[in-house]
């Protein structure tokens, strides 16, 4: 059997074409039940869906005045957890933990910090500096802050 | 002879795992819960695998009644971020794969990470000492169970034979990111050398372990990654030019050669909430010369692989891939090898169909069991198989492992 790089090329982009058509046919429904919170000190209210992904995936270390960003998630089996990286990030939550194994592994990063209820989510996020998490947006009180994806 | 410095060290290094363990589980039961910026994980895996039908031995003499339970992973790291663009980072990789490794504790990777420019959308840093070779999507992860598709990686492309020289190195690495609304891209190039200190590269390189010793010479490694919509679309290209010399033994028939690698990986990668679909393509550029008795030799090789996983759930998922290995793109039937060498041709490539089962029970636990159906022997190691005449062209591999991450 020979295989050259041409008809492998080739067939590798008819794939790619395959799957861009199939993408666009599947758009998830707008629903604004969760929400991103924050310390209230962080003077940040709005961001982009691209900076949140690098918060999230760990890639952004600081905030615009240098001060540590601190990440907050749920367990990956948590629906909000889901939910949250479905709705906020636009990506899929076994994603987001490739993206943080690959950087734990390979010591080119951290792993954000893990809470196990949502009330211990509300509390380290209103306790903690530099702290960002996500909750429903019924839990949300004055303790946090909510931080507006543009 | 006893080797002192070495048995010492392997003291120290097992001692520092102990006590990043025993941090681990103090940082856990504080109430501070490491906000200083120091970070324990790790992994242990044990494995198990049987070669049927067959001579044919992977990881240990699976081709037994028994199978082999010589398969095991672990690892522990840790990180300390005192400022927010320096980082250390260590881990520590102890691996049993039958006569290749024999579960001594190594260095898995060690560096000092700074980043010199941070910005919302920009980073451009440095790091010194041990890095993990970007190779490809997934050799900078290669030993954790959890970071892989599969039990065993694609051999085509992440083979075990000669692991270490791809593994990691030292020297000095530049990494760049830059993240806009196309797209993200990393890229990352070293100025390294290469770890060739194990007889498994060395049998893999010289077709056995010779009296003399390999010697890492300058070498150069770069990726660039392309990511579109937080990784749904991924693209990758990978080169290097890999140095390594030899310092013949006492009456040595090899004289003082050298050996140059230019890998070159393409990578592609589609990610849909249930299925992803991944591809690498790589080119294996092989040139020895001035080995004295051996001629000077060079030849490409050429190896890729289509793989395709399901998730049935978060807790199920599916993998099913074709890997093809061609040790020579001119002689890819091993025919010509044969003729010269008088060896097997069937050692001169290898095809596997792979099917496998991935079973989630927690987060941090994961059961894993899958087939292979291989033709070839291209990737089966000589140090498990030492008579190339005593294996089988058409052979099955089954395998299940256990793991744990913390």
């Amino acid at each position: 059997m020979v295989v050259r790089l041409t008809d492998y090329l080739c067939c590798l982009l008819s794939l790619l074409l395959l799957i861009s058509v199939l993408a666009v046919a599947n758009t998830s429904q707008a629903s604004d039940s969760v929400e991103v919170i924050v310390h209230p000190s962080v003077l940040v209210r709005n961001l982009s869906r691209n900076s949140l992904r690098a918060i999230f995936g760990m890639r952004l270390r600081a905030w615009q005045d240098g001060s540590p960003i601190r990440v907050f998630v749920l367990p990956d089996d948590a629906p909000l957890h889901q939910f949250f990286a479905k709705e906020k990030l636009n990506i899929f939550p076994y994603q987001l933990r490739s993206a943080w194994d690959r950087l734990i592994f390979s010591g080119t990063g951290q792993a954000p910090f893990l809470v196990n209820s949502e009330e211990e989510m509300r509390a380290r996020i209103a306790n903690t500096s530099g702290a960002i998490g996500y909750l429903k947006r019924v839990d949300i009180d004055d303790s946090v802050q909510i931080l507006h994806v543009k | 002879m006893l080797n002192r410095p070495g048995i010492l060290k392997g003291y120290l290094i097992r001692a520092g795992m102990l006590l990043m363990v025993l941090h681990s589980s103090w940082i856990n039961a504080s109430d501070q819960k490491n906000l200083n910026g120091l970070q324990v994980h790790g992994f242990l895996s044990q494995g198990y695998i049987k070669t049927t039908d067959t001579k044919n031995n992977v990881f240990g003499n699976s081709s037994s009644d028994k199978g082999s339970f010589d398969f095991r992973e672990i690892g522990v790291n840790a990180s300390h971020r005192p400022l927010t663009n320096l980082q250390f980072s260590m881990q520590l990789l102890s691996r049993q794969t039958g006569q290749a490794s024999k579960g001594g504790i190594r260095i898995d990777y060690g560096f000092l990470d700074y980043a010199v420019i941070t910005s919302e959308t920009k980073d451009l840093g440095v790091r010194l000492g041990r890095t993990k070779n970007p190779f490809g999507f997934y050799n900078d992860t290669r030993d954790v169970p959890f970071t892989r598709p599969s039990i065993l990686l694609p051999q085509s492309i992440y083979f075990d034979r000669a692991r270490n020289l791809a593994l990691a190195s030292d020297g000095v690495q530049l990494y760049g990111e830059s993240r806009n609304d196309w797209g993200d891209i990393t890229a990352q190039f070293g100025v390294v050398f290469p770890q060739v200190d194990d007889k498994s590269t060395e049998a893999a390189i010289l077709m056995r372990n010779q009296p003399g010793k390999l010697t890492p010479k300058l070498s150069y490694i770069g990726r660039i990654i392309y990511e579109r919509d937080g990784g749904r679309l991924r693209f990758g290209v990978s080169g290097a030019q890999v140095n390594v010399g030899y310092h013949p033994g006492v009456n040595d028939r090899l004289s003082a050669g050298s050996i140059e690698f230019l890998p070159l990986i393409f990578s592609a990668q589609y990610n849909a909430e249930h299925w992803s679909l991944t591809s690498e393509y790589a080119l294996r550029h092989i040139e020895l010369r001035n080995f004295h008795v051996l001629p000077n030799t060079n030849f490409t090789g050429e190896s890729y692989y289509f793989q395709g996983i399901y998730r049935f759930n978060s807790a199920w998922e599916a993998v099913l891939r074709y890997d093809v290995y061609y040790a020579d793109r001119k002689d890819r039937d091993g025919n010509d090898f044969h003729a010269e060498t008088g060896r097997p041709a069937r050692s001169r490539f290898a095809k596997d169909w792979t099917v496998g089962l991935r079973w989630s029970i927690t987060p941090s636990i994961m059961l894993r069991a899958e087939y292979h159906r291989v033709n070839g022997t291209g990737w089966l190691s000589t140090l498990d198989n030492p008579n190339p005449a005593f294996t089988d062209q058409h052979w099955n591999l089954f395998a299940v492992q256990a793991s744990y991450r913390f």
